[in-house]
């Protein structure tokens, strides 16, 4: 029931590329509503669109939408999601092709309105706008990689200086946690004066490993003669074990159909 | 303690049970509480058991092998019904030959009056027409069964009851022996038993047939009526009485069959050369009785013995070896004799005792005797001189092995070698291989000789051959031809080659009323003759042969042998010696060799032309060819891969002496394919591109359009990848980011240094830096293991730990496992240099069948071609690239890869107990691997290899490669095609929609496998200017976002090689309604259904993005 409840919300329309396409997509939207609005998706100005066609870009949605009114910003992105950029990263992730969604903010209230009403899409590809696709698209996103080392340079010298800033303030704030505080305590931190073992997995093995050993090095194993007997049995245990699983394994080759040899 | 309460229970148990068998009642419920008991692992062992379990251990090889010996002797065993029901067939058979009348004629066999009255033809050739010999039939005693099937040895599949009739001796005279008298008499007697049989109604299918292919040696073959002739076939068999003939007459240096009579001349010579062949036919006759007696005498009650001997026969009958079970029974009682095994041991003890004896046997040369009383008999030289191997029978005057040719024999002695030697690998199942696996002729030789016209090569051979010989061998000319091949090629080929095996197929049945010449040509009746050859790979591709120095009286001989192809040389040492030099520059060239030797002997000897053999060897080696540059030296896979590495060499040394790098550089590791010669089409260095945009040391690519509206790209350039490792430092930055930011610093830094130093054109990018070195360019990035533990990090309540997510394995794979693993299979080229063709072969055939990656990974597929070489049991590694393909696709097909692991040793330094772990953890790998290859090389970085194609694929890929095998069976073996390149043609019927691209467009489309070579030269690559633009793939590029924006609705396909389709195919729930849901909305449509609105996917949308999304590349797009 829901799911239905949640589909009638939607409002389904064909997204041609040009004017001439004969199977579209269908693109669905509604208005964008949250409990808590960003800045950049505003309550009342804001639809968002799922099912948008891999090769649709910002300016072929301003375009489609542009006869309900003036549109301030959109945003396309592989998921629906509230977050706000996550951390930067030195190397970009390509873009994978895929079908993505979009936020589409209006200029202005009314015009929100004049979309959900809307019976017709323009087509994405306007006389003065197309969109690039297949290989003149590769060619530019080859050329694009392809940076002078100048400008490479520049990027990772940028790059850097912030990462250091960045750390060098986190440096400082530690520094201030080692300080004793108002009760008295002091939090122990990597590049600390207290020296504490690191917390890794690694190191809690290594830990527990010792332990064991230490208990086993304590231990007799050949001294009493129940322990020499058990070692005994412990040998045509394992003959035993040995036999069992050879025959598991006949009897799995043998399913097999493996022992006709003609 | 409370292992030990268990113990003593069942102690009390197992007393309590015997003494109280019958008092169950009262144990009854205890009965229930021991049965659980004895599932225990603890209990209390039993001295059965324990000798059981020790025994395995010392008398066998494993358990598992000897519960697979208990089984296969099960499976093989002749069925209780079926003796049952033999034995009341043979009773009444039996009886009604009792009744056969006697006669008392006498019929002069050169006239027709015996067939007229019979009503049935003789089984003789034509040429004993002119035999002539009075026939008289004296009723015989007995009916025996002879045999395995007497012996209790028998095999279930196709079992043949041996019966033998022991003719009386008065029916031949003393000079019988002559001229073929004994063979006419012996088959009007065979005619005279057929034609009483043929009235009877418990026979079907009474035929004649021939033993061993000996012509003048007919026999029965018949069918028993009713249900057990499904199961079995009788063949009667007819010997004589002990002292019907005096043994001496036939040793080996008398004559029996005179000149005047074979050649039809009056003149009678006095020196009629001997004819131990001939002699050897009537032997077998005579001394049958005494011999049968001898095997039942030692085998019949001996339960391992046979069981050995049964294990023999599978083992031989696997290898296609023709050697008959009488030589396999001979043998074992041979080795009783003289102590090496008796009943005592166990079969496998017995089996192995006897492949080792064999193993280092010389019947060649020493033969081997099984009569005690050596005084009158003819001494063991008198048969070297006249046999080439030598085993005689307890009378001391028959040669066991009189039909045995030397390549047989010697293809024993390899086997054995070879069985002992798998016996003793404890990193495999020997059993399987042993005893399981038929060994087909097109696995197992390097290179087969066939022969387009068998009645030209008998006239031509048999043109040449003495008289002597011809004498000797009589009417038997096949195995003359054979045996004078055989010896012409052992000759000529020499060390070359491991062995050299004939197959000769002249097996002939025939009914009883039809005359054998006129059957032979109503079943168009054709002998097969070939020569399997495996090569020493060491030797075989040596293009010079060298013979004795010139001064030597050898050298004339070498000279005669060789004709004109035998030339005086001087060599670097000083040496003038005679010497053969065949052509061959390239590796693929030379491949050839042994093809060129034997065409130019036969040719030389024998007059038989090139056009009349047939070579199975090398016949894809064209699909290894460079097409563009063919006639080039660099066309070769081989060649152009070396040019690679020789560059690549140059490039790792300057690497290493760059200075004035911050670390120093410590290793290079090439990782892409072409490193292990296993990239089907190797970049070629080429001329530097015209009128470039360029940025820095790069190209550009220019938004240009062709006459034709097409867009132009450059021609399609490679990358050859690889990685650096660099000195050790604490210095790196802990953070993901930071790290490869710093990374792209160093790689701007070698791109400097490598400029400045080297003067070579570099360009740096963000995540690697590209060399242009020899117009060849090489991707260079860095490695660390840190990035791969920054990955994989991940902090959990506040403890660090390390989880391996997809980005860290593929980096992991990418610059730990990779380098290592192309280093080993680079090695194993050199040890095995037909790996990387075969690797390059099993690419090209699964990429052609649109089983490129992702379907079928790269990786995946040289390693199934590295497991034929390094797990090559039964067989051993091939040479020829073709013969390696066939052994993949074998590999591929046969396998049950859901549970079966390989573990590729490489360098064979892993113990038993790592190479159990490392199969044990293959098959544990979270990612489910359905190819479970494993490398050693795993073992040191974690398993990180990728986990193998996707099941359907995978099944897929089997089928192709089953059906492969067969056409490939049929063309090379029964028929004579030489063009194989239809395997290489897909299927593309089975497919839903065809992107049709720009042929123009799509890189290496001139190297298609049916693509003609080019004739043109190709201009020559001058000298580094500009790094051309590299990795640009189009086609690739468009699948990329195919498969990332529509890889859940369908799946895409395509030719890596040159493929101008991608064929795709939609998932099967396609078609079906969906629910809407904000999240999985993508590709939907809305659709009335009912008054109601449902949502299924948009296809007809999606095939036109097709189109979209390929804008300029894609030509057409049919839905099929």
């Amino acid at each position: 029931m829901k799911a239905t409840k949640r589909t009638h919300d939607f409002k389904a329309l064909a997204l041609k590329l040009n004017d001439d396409s004969s199977c579209p997509h269908y693109i669905y939207f509604k208005e964008h509503s949250v409990r808590e609005h960003t800045k950049d998706k505003p309550a009342g100005r804001t639809i968002f669109i799922v099912n948008v066609p891999p090769y649709a870009d910002e300016k072929g949605l301003t375009n489609a939408f542009s006869e309900a009114g003036p549109i301030s910003s959109v945003k396309l992105c592989i998921k629906p999601n509230t977050m706000e950029d996550d951390i930067p990263k030195f190397i970009s992730e390509k873009q994978k092709k895929s079908f993505q969604v979009a936020y589409l903010v209006f200029e202005k209230v009314s015009a929100l309105d004049r979309a959900l009403q809307l019976s017709e899409l323009k087509p994405l590809n306007s006389e003065s706008y197309r969109i690039k696709t297949g290989i003149q698209k590769w060619i530019e996103e080859f050329n694009k990689e392809i940076l002078q080392p100048k400008t490479l340079k520049e990027n990772i010298e940028a790059f850097m200086k912030k990462y250091d800033s960045e750390t060098a303030k986190e440096k400082k704030k530690e520094k201030k946690l080692e300080q004793e505080d108002d009760e008295g305590w002091v939090t122990v931190t990597k590049g600390g004066k207290i020296q504490s073992f690191a917390r890794t997995e690694k190191v809690e093995n290594k830990i527990l490993e010792k332990e064991e050993k230490n208990k086993k090095r304590k231990e007799l194993k050949n001294f009493y003669t129940f322990q020499i007997r058990e070692s005994k049995m412990k040998h045509i245990v394992m003959l035993r074990q040995k036999f069992e699983e050879d025959k598991k394994k006949i009897a799995q080759i043998k399913q097999s159909r493996r022992f006709k040899p003609f | 303690m409370v292992k030990r309460k268990n113990v003593s229970i069942s102690e009390d148990d197992g007393e309590s049970g015997l003494i109280n068998e019958n008092g169950k009642v009262i144990f009854e419920d205890k009965e229930k509480k021991k049965r659980i008991k004895t599932k225990s692992l603890y209990r209390q062992p039993t001295v059965n058991e324990l000798n059981r379990l020790q025994e395995t251990e010392t008398l066998f090889n494993s358990n598992l092998f000897r519960l697979q010996v208990e089984e296969i002797l099960q499976e093989v065993k002749v069925k209780e019904k079926v003796e049952k029901r033999f034995l009341q067939w043979f009773t009444d058979f039996k009886n009604h030959l009792d009744s056969i009348p006697t006669d008392d004629t006498e019929y002069d066999l050169t006239e027709h009056t015996l067939t007229k009255k019979i009503k049935v033809k003789l089984p003789i050739s034509e040429e004993l027409k002119k035999t002539k010999c009075v026939f008289k039939f004296h009723k015989f005693e007995t009916v025996d069964i002879v045999g395995s099937y007497a012996l209790g040895c028998a095999i279930n599949s196709k079992l043949v009851v041996d019966l033998q009739i022991t003719v009386p001796s008065q029916t031949y005279t003393k000079n019988d022996s002559i001229n073929y008298r004994y063979h006419k008499k012996r088959a009007a007697y065979l005619a005279y038993i057929a034609s009483y049989l043929s009235k009877s109604d418990i026979i079907v299918d009474l035929n004649y047939s021939f033993i061993n292919g000996c012509e003048t040696k007919p026999i029965l073959i018949l069918k028993p009526a009713g249900k057990l002739q499904n199961h079995l076939s009788v063949r009667i068999n007819l010997v004589c009485d002990t002292d019907t003939f005096k043994l001496h007459r036939f040793s080996p240096k008398r004559n029996n069959l005179r000149q005047s009579w074979l050649f039809s001349t009056t003149e009678s010579e006095e020196t009629d050369s001997p004819t131990p062949y001939y002699n050897s036919s009537i032997l077998y006759d005579v001394t049958a009785l005494n011999n049968e007696k001898l095997l039942r005498d030692t085998l019949l009650n001996s339960e391992n013995l046979k069981q050995a001997v049964v294990l023999l026969k599978i083992w031989l009958r696997q290898r296609n070896i023709p050697i008959s079970g009488q030589i396999v029974n001979n043998i074992v009682v041979y080795y009783v004799q003289t102590k090496r095994v008796n009943n005592i041991m166990s079969s496998y003890q017995i089996v192995r005792n006897i492949w080792i004896a064999l193993k280092t046997s010389e019947w060649d040369k020493k033969g081997i005797s099984l009569c005690k009383a050596a005084d009158a008999t003819p001494s063991l030289e008198e048969f070297h001189q006249n046999f080439p191997i030598v085993f005689i029978d307890s009378t001391g005057y028959y040669n066991i092995c009189w039909q045995i040719c030397k390549g047989t024999y010697y293809a024993l002695k390899r086997e054995c070698a070879l069985a002992v030697e798998m016996l003793d690998n404890v990193k495999i199942n020997s059993f399987i291989p042993l005893f399981m696996t038929p060994v087909k002729m097109l696995m197992k030789f390097d290179h087969i000789l066939r022969f387009k016209n068998m009645e030209l090569l008998k006239t031509s051979v048999l043109d040449k051959v003495s008289k002597d010989d011809k004498l000797n061998y009589g009417l038997d000319r096949l195995m003359l031809v054979t045996d004078t091949v055989y010896s012409l090629l052992a000759k000529g080929l020499g060390d070359r080659v491991h062995l050299i095996l004939q197959m000769v197929e002249a097996d002939f049945t025939w009914p009883v009323k039809k005359v054998l010449s006129a059957a032979k040509t109503d079943s168009c009746y054709e002998e097969k003759l070939a020569f399997g050859l495996i090569l020493n790979k060491d030797n075989a591709l040596n293009p010079v042969e060298k013979g004795p120095p010139a001064n030597l009286p050898e050298a004339l001989e070498f000279r005669a042998f060789w004709g004109d192809k035998s030339e005086l040389r001087r060599f670097q040492d000083g040496s003038i010696t005679e010497t053969c030099v065949w052509e061959g520059e390239a590796t693929a060239e030379r491949r050839g060799i042994t093809k060129q030797i034997i065409n130019y002997l036969m040719d030389l000897k024998y007059g038989v032309k090139g056009s009349d053999l047939f070579h199975v060897m090398d016949q894809l080696d064209s699909v290894l060819v460079r097409k563009q540059y063919a006639g080039e030296s660099s066309a070769h896979c081989e060649e152009a891969c070396l040019d690679v590495l020789r560059a690549f060499d140059e490039l790792r040394r300057d690497l290493r002496q760059l200075t004035e790098l911050p670390l120093d550089i410590s290793a290079v590791y090439g990782t892409s394919s072409v490193f292990s010669y296993s990239r089907p089409v190797p970049p070629v260095a080429r001329p530097a591109p015209r009128q470039p945009y360029r940025r820095a040391g790069a190209c550009l690519l220019k938004q240009a359009s062709r006459r034709d509206g097409l867009p132009s790209l450059p021609h399609y350039t490679p990358v050859s990848r690889a990685v650096i490792e660099l000195g050790h430092s604490g210095k790196w930055p802990g953070d993901i980011e930071a790290f490869r930011c710093l990374k792209a610093a160093f790689h701007l830094q070698i791109s400097d240094r490598l400029t400045e130093q080297y003067s070579l054109i570099t360009h740096a990018y963000p995540s690697h830096v590209d060399v242009l070195k020899n117009g060849l360019v090489f991707r260079l990035a860095i490695a660390h293991p840190k990035e791969i533990t920054l990955l994989k990090r991940e902090i959990e309540n506040g403890v660090v730990k390390h989880k391996d997510s997809e980005e860290s394995a593929r980096l992991q794979r990418d610059t730990q496992l990779m380098p290592r693993l192309r280093g080993a299979l680079h090695g194993l080229h050199q040890k095995y240099p037909a790996f990387g063709p075969t690797a390059c072969l099993f690419k090209r055939w699964l990429s052609s069948h649109l089983l490129s990656p992702p379907h079928f990974p790269s990786v995946t597929a040289e390693l199934m071609a590295a497991t034929v070489f390094l797990h090559p049991q039964p067989f051993t590694p091939p040479t020829q690239p073709t013969i390696g393909l066939f052994r993949v696709l074998r590999l591929l097909a046969a396998t049950d890869w859901t549970s079966e692991v390989f573990v590729l040793d490489f360098n064979d330094d892993l113990t038993r107990e790592q190479i159990t772990e490392l199969e044990q953890a293959a098959r544990a790998d979270p990612r489910g691997r359905s190819v479970c290859i494993v490398t050693a090389q795993e073992r040191e970085v974690g398993l990180a290899c990728e986990p193998g194609p996707p099941p359907p694929a995978l099944r897929r890929a089997q089928a192709l490669a089953a059906s492969a095998l067969a056409y490939l069976e049929n063309s090379l073996l029964n028929e004579f095609n030489d063009n194989l390149l239809p395997m290489f043609v897909p299927s593309l019927s089975e497919y839903d929609v065809q992107i049709v691209l720009h042929p123009s467009l799509v890189p290496e489309w001139a190297e298609r496998v049916c693509a003609p070579p080019r004739r043109r030269p190709p201009t020559p690559h001058v000298g580094d200017e500009l790094i051309p633009v590299v990795d640009f793939h189009p086609v690739l590029t468009y699948l990329d976002d195919l498969r990332s924006a529509y890889g859940d609705f369908a799946v895409f396909f395509h030719d890596l090689y040159g493929g101008e389709v991608i064929a795709v195919l939609w998932k099967p729930d396609v078609d079906e309604y969906e629910d809407f849901q904000a999240l999985n909305a993508n590709a939907l449509i809305p659709e009335t259904v009912d008054g109601e609105t449902r949502y299924k996917v948009n296809k007809e949308a999606i095939i036109e993005d097709f189109r979209i999304l390929g804008q300029g590349l894609v030509k057409s797009v049919n839905v099929l």
